[in-house]
């Protein structure tokens, strides 16, 4: 067992273990979204950030990837981690804003606004489905090609594999593929997610399409939704035209 | 040759007997020629045939060696040829030079003048290379060895002492003691980090596992840098043996040189040392008969920078993907195939058998505390002497730009000196004297890296700067984590934006926020040093920043969005030089003359008198001369003038209220001007008897003839100005008077105030000052000066004297007398080569000590040589008196330049306005808006001495502000990016019309006509010269992408017709 400094608690924890799987043992969140349990440790998300050492000397590590040493400080919710963490957020939003994961993270973290071009990709290129692919499936169909801004994820030669048995592993666990409910706003950087604001679609909507849980839409009842219909024959009176 | 040595005895013995032959040799002909890549991309390998040929035709092929080196580290001068044992050094040699060479030098042992380097600070040409400025300040323990090696033959190391450290570490060191030697040297990491390498081998030797590797990294590709390629490629041996301790040391039995493919020489001269290596017994098992077993692969890398990251380098050598990973585990516990690794760079390994033959205390006696022995660095961009350059630890960056590279070309100012690549950060001026080390280097916000050395002078835009390196890094970005994929590819966005002119005011902070979070939080040292050219332009250059955002200028005039023609862009009435200039080419010359009078009253008189900074900034000046601008204007404005075209269409008073503008120079005709064009009523008040202010006053009538002047004006006149002369402010009108009878008033009464030299006898008969000698020729006083007459100062002031007085009947001989030389001259340089032409002797270098006086007349001036020293805070270099050098230059009439000018104020209630110590009037310098509501002020009176377009634009500027305050409107100016008013179709020129066309000479009055008048020396271009010059503009104003979308329609309308 070795002892380290987690959040200014003294804690001990396994040898073996990296920050990352400390904290959680602790009960502390840190957000990832390229670390999976049963997948290798990739560090591409920098989310998991921590700031270790003391005083001058202290840097910012990824919990995923950084080995729990003895007598090491850690710090997983320093202000200077959560402006960080939030300017990520941002970062992830201004490239994949349609997903629900992403944009949950966002309300969680209170970022509101998005200072960069909207790029509209459904990919923050975490590389869990490829190591899910090759790690769990033992298929290696997918790979990154190309670097720096072309990087993507793809088939060899970008054609149709021959070793890729459609199990659809790379689906399950990708953070970006679930999107975002349409929201009562025009699609915009970010959602304003319910977990920040009063359930807007209330009164609103006829089917309402949100993958929040609970959402507030699930909480309707058949006579409120019936109401709704009639008054607004179901349409979206947001749609401001 | 075979020889498989199998006991280091043995190899010793037969060292030893290599050295002797070489020492035996040392005093025989040779002809070294430098030919690494930077020599044969210059054409060395000719030169060397050539030189075997010359050398076989006078049958010398026997007795004279040539050896083919590779680069020895001034490649601004390749191909060199060196002639031992004289050390005679040539450079540019061409192969047509061979024959000479052989002839002059080789058999009759006569020097070849044209062929040797002249020192540009001297004009002197040096023999030999050691007695070269360049080599001076140079430690140079690595690239000294390139000139005595052939880098192809191992006979060349080993008798320049090579392997002689290996075979004491096989003999006599235990790895440990090598370790431990290493570490006592002080030695760190050459590839950018400074990781001390001790250490890095210790960690290394400790980590569990039989089986160790080290790497070379080879992989070098910041652009700009090519240290490590010259060592590769002039002396692979000292790399290798460095890898051979190392590994030793380490106890590795397998070595990489991971070597960048685009490294093509170097590849192959590591892979002959290789072999030659393997046939010596220096590689393999059981080497020299120890039981040290080694081999070395060379690994060509495919080009991606990032590569030279070591887990990428990893990943690359074991065949994967070359992208990094998370550290830890550290490549000393996990590397490659996750066995224990090494890895350096080049010339760390290149360092290791200095250390151990020479000694740690040898290695670590130069340097700093913490940074020690020698550093090689490229040294490029806008410097004299470009090259490879090896230095002590601790030189200064100034002893490196301007001793070692020879300063800045073309006599522009430094700005700034990138060092550490694309990683590194900007270093500005302020700065120069810091050491180079690690530690200093990373206390600016930059790095040491690899030794990239990037001198930018006062043309380089800082945004452009660190946009250009954040686009190379976005290039080579592997994308794998997210904060330097995305970072970079939004730190560009942003700065696209604001070198595009739609940046906003919070865009800095943005940069700032989001460059520390990539260097912070990226995975590897590309993330984590790729902001740091924008970080550091931000903290030493964050004027720059706002200037694009917030004034849409780019002071450096490259950023192409904003500035459009760098010739517009620089003007600071915002002349719309492309445009007339493209007009003149296609020969609408009425309309070219329209173009200029939009944004000058005073056309003719600036076709004259400008000092014109737009020509400075010419593109095609770029590559060639840059386009005549003024001369161009002149063309126009004459034809205008022939043509009696007028450029006024009479405004009407349409406004009830009054403006009173106090003087009539160019500032207070140009805000008239334009306030009568709002209409409204302006008087101008001048307390000469005649308009123009310093215009009319003190520029003689050979640059600016009277008529000239008063036609401009009388133009002014028509557009409503009504000018009142012979009224002096404060004498014939109280200030406060015409602030009763007026709206707003705008004062623009110059400088004109000299102030003393303050040396001995300023006060004795025959000492005018320049401003009352012009003053009263341009009012046809009678002027009386002596037959020799000297005049003090560098100053257009200085040169309009010199040359006034050399028309003046008796005056028989002038002089002008500056203390620094012809090219720190302040006066305008086609003034100053007139003057040179009109016989007006220049007395430079030169100061003026005390004025020698005689009967109470002046009788001479005592003055003293000066040299030029280290850098002023104008970017000057500072003249120092040389003692004892003090001489008398007889003269009868001294002409003094006042250092400086001031404005007279008296007429102001101190107490209300704010004035300067240097008693200028204080104003918002964006609204030349005074303290006092209503009362504006611009020209000298504001800024002290200065340009003529300076002032008309303070006039312009001041007028809309003006009328903004009549109206009641906020003082607030709109910035826009620059961009023509009209598109006017580019000229086509042959490829033979641009390979002949030059700058047109400006026709001038001959020699013998100009004595004792004041006739116009210039003359104006004909028609024919000024088409062809207008051809000649390069049309940048095209290359925005308003520009290039006006074009294609263009081309598509004419298309439609046809």
């Amino acid at each position: 067992m070795l002892k380290i400094k987690l959040n200014g608690l003294e804690v001990q924890v396994e040898e073996g273990w990296t920050i990352l799987e400390a904290a959680e043992f602790y009960g502390i969140e840190i957000p990832t979204l390229c670390h999976h349990e049963g997948l290798s440790d990739y560090g591409a998300c920098r989310l998991c950030i921590v700031e270790i050492g003391e005083g001058e000397n202290t840097k910012f590590v990824t919990s995923c990837t950084y080995p729990a040493e003895e007598g090491l400080v850690v710090r997983t919710h320093s202000k200077k981690i959560i402006n960080y963490r939030k300017l990520i957020i941002e970062l992830m939003l201004a490239r994949c804003h349609t997903s629900k994961t992403i944009q949950d993270l966002a309300s969680k973290y209170n970022v509101t606004k998005v200072r960069f071009k909207l790029k509209s990709d459904d990919c923050i290129l975490c590389g869990l489905c490829t190591r899910m692919c090759e790690e769990q499936m033992d298929a290696r169909a997918i790979g990154f090609v190309n670097r720096g801004k072309e990087r993507k994820i793809t088939t060899p030669f970008d054609i149709k594999s021959d070793v890729c048995r459609t199990c659809g592993a790379c689906m399950y666990i990708c953070p970006a593929c679930e999107l975002r409910c349409q929201g009562p706003e025009p699609p915009g950087a970010v959602c304003g997610a319910c977990l920040n604001i009063e359930y807007p679609c209330l009164d609103l909507y006829e089917d309402v399409h949100c993958y929040m849980d609970p959402c507030a839409a699930c909480l309707l009842t058949e006579s409120e939704k019936n109401k709704n219909t009639n008054n607004n024959g179901g349409k979206n009176v947001f749609n401001k035209d | 040759m075979s020889m498989k040595i199998s006991d280091i005895c043995e190899f010793e013995s037969l060292c030893g007997k290599i050295r002797k032959s070489k020492k035996d040799k040392s005093d025989e002909l040779c002809l070294i020629v430098s030919s690494g890549t930077c020599g044969q991309a210059k054409g060395s390998l000719a030169v060397i045939t050539a030189l075997h040929e010359s050398l076989k035709k006078h049958n010398l092929e026997q007795e004279v060696d040539i050896r083919v080196t590779g680069c020895h580290g001034f490649c601004q001068v390749e191909p060199i040829v060196i002639i031992n044992p004289e050390n005679i050094f040539y450079q540019n040699v061409k192969p047509e030079d061979a024959e000479e060479i052989v002839s002059e030098t080789v058999i009759n042992k006569k020097v070849i003048n044209r062929l040797l380097y002249i020192d540009p600070r001297t004009g002197k040409r040096i023999k030999h290379e050691k007695d070269i400025p360049f080599y001076q300040k140079q430690l140079r323990t690595h690239l000294a060895s390139n000139a005595l090696i052939d880098p192809t033959v191992i006979e060349d190391y080993i008798g320049n002492n090579g392997y002689s450290a290996l075979c004491k570490v096989l003999k006599t060191k235990k790895p440990e003691e090598v370790i431990n030697e290493i570490k006592k040297s002080g030695l760190r990491g050459r590839g950018g980090a400074g990781f001390p390498t001790g250490l890095k081998w210790e960690f290394c030797r400790k980590a569990k596992g039989d089986v160790k590797y080290i790497v070379c990294n080879a992989d070098e590709g910041d652009p700009g840098a090519y240290m490590n390629r010259s060592l590769l490629e002039g002396n692979p041996h000292s790399v290798l043996e460095g890898m051979l301790i190392g590994a030793f040391a380490i106890g590795a039995s397998e070595g990489f040189i991971y070597v960048r493919h685009e490294y093509p020489l170097a590849v192959k001269n590591v892979k002959i040392a290789l072999t030659q290596m393997k046939e010596y017994g220096l590689l393999g098992k059981g080497i020299l008969g120890t039981n040290f077993d080694f081999a070395i692969e060379v690994i060509k890398g495919a080009g991606a920078f990032v590569c030279g990251e070591e887990t990428a380098l990893i990943a690359s050598i074991e065949g994967k993907k070359g992208e990094p990973r998370q550290r830890p585990p550290f490549p000393a516990q996990e590397g490659i195939w996750k066995k224990p690794t090494n890895i350096n760079n080049v010339e760390t390994w290149a360092n290791i058998p200095l250390i151990i033959s020479e000694g740690a205390d040898w290695f670590s006696r130069v340097g700093t505390e913490r940074s020690k022995g020698t550093k090689i660095f490229s040294l490029v961009g806008k410097i004299n002497n470009t090259g490879l350059v090896e230095v002590p630890m601790g030189i200064t960056l100034r002893e490196m730009v301007y001793d070692i590279g020879g300063g800045i070309p073309d006599g522009k100012k430094f700005k700034a000196v990138q060092t550490g690549g694309p990683s590194g950060g900007c270093i500005p001026k302020e700065f120069l004297d810091t050491p180079v080390d690690y530690e200093s280097l990373k206390a600016l916000g930059s790095i040491m890296g690899s030794g990239g050395m990037v001198v930018m002078d006062e043309d380089t835009c800082m945004v452009d700067t660190a946009k250009y390196f954040l686009e190379f890094l976005q290039d080579e970005s592997c994308g794998k984590c997210l904060t330097c994929r995305e970072g970079i590819e939004r730190l560009l966005e942003i700065l696209n934006r604001i070198a595009g002119g739609t940046g906003k005011e919070e865009d800095i902070e943005l940069l700032k926020e989001l460059g520390e979070l990539v260097k912070d939080i990226s995975m590897c040292g590309l993330g984590q040093t790729a902001p740091n050219p924008l970080l550091s332009t931000i903290r030493y250059f964050k004027d720059e920043y706002e200037q694009h955002i917030k004034y849409k200028r780019c002071p450096a005039s490259v950023c192409k969005e904003i500035v459009s023609s760098p010739c517009q862009h620089t003007c600071p009435i915002g002349t719309e030089a492309p445009v007339y200039i493209s007009l003149i080419a296609r020969g609408r010359f009425e309309e070219a003359f329209d173009i200029i009078v939009k944004d000058n009253p005073l056309p003719s008189v600036c076709a004259r008198v400008c000092h014109h900074p737009c020509e400075f900034k010419c593109q095609s000046g770029k590559f060639g001369d840059p386009i005549s601008i003024r001369s161009l204007k002149r063309f126009a404005t004459d034809y205008a003038f022939k043509t009696g075209k007028k450029h006024v269409i009479k405004n009407k008073k349409t406004k009830k209220e009054k403006i009173a503008v106090i003087g009539s120079g160019p500032a207070g005709l140009t805000a008239g001007y334009y306030l009568a064009g709002k209409g409204y009523g302006v008087t101008v008040l001048e307390s000469l008897s005649l308009p123009g202010g310093a215009l009319a006053a003190y520029i003689p009538g050979y640059r600016l003839p009277k008529d000239i002047l008063n036609a401009d004006i009388e133009n002014i006149r028509n557009a409503g100005v009504e000018i009142k002369t012979n009224v002096t402010v404060g004498k014939d009108i109280l200030f406060n008077e015409l602030r009763d009878k007026y709206d707003a008033i705008f004062i623009a009464t110059g400088a004109h105030e000299s102030l003393k030299l303050g040396i001995p006898n300023e006060n004795t008969a025959g000492v005018l000052h320049a401003m009352d000698f012009l003053k009263n020729i341009n009012l046809g006083k009678e002027v009386k000066i002596g037959k020799r007459v000297g005049v003090i100062g560098g100053g257009n002031a200085a040169v309009d004297a010199a040359r006034a007085a050399n028309r003046i009947k008796g005056c028989e001989k002038v002089f002008v007398i500056y203390r620094r030389t012809i090219n720190e001259m302040p006066a305008i340089k086609e003034e100053v080569e007139a003057a040179i032409e009109e016989k007006i002797e220049m007395q430079l270098l030169t100061a003026p000590v005390k004025i020698l006086t005689k009967n109470g007349k002046v009788a001479g001036v005592e003055c003293i040589k000066m040299k030029l020293g280290e850098m002023d805070e104008s970017g000057r270099k500072r003249p120092i008196p040389i003692k004892g050098s003090e001489f008398v230059i007889e003269i009868d009439s001294l002409i003094v330049v006042a250092i400086g000018e001031q404005p007279d104020v008296s007429f102001l209630d101190r107490s209300k306005f704010e004035i300067s110590k240097r008693n200028t009037i204080v104003v918002n310098p964006e609204t030349f808006a005074t303290n006092v509501p209503g009362v504006f002020a611009g020209g000298d009176v504001v800024k002290g001495p200065n340009t003529v377009i300076e002032a008309m634009s303070s006039g312009k500027i001041a007028a809309e502000m003006i009328d903004k305050y009549l109206q009641g409107k906020p003082l607030v100016r709109e910035y826009k990016v620059t961009r023509p008013s009209m598109y006017v179709e580019p000229v086509e020129l042959t490829e033979e019309e641009v390979a002949e066309a030059r700058r047109p000479v400006m026709p001038r009055l001959p020699l013998s006509a100009r004595i004792n008048n004041f006739n116009e020396v210039e003359l104006g271009l004909g028609e024919k010269d000024a088409i062809r010059e207008a051809s000649r503009c390069v049309r940048c104003d095209l290359e925005t992408e308003d520009g290039k979308k006006q074009f294609k329609e263009e081309v598509e309308n004419v298309k439609n017709k046809t």
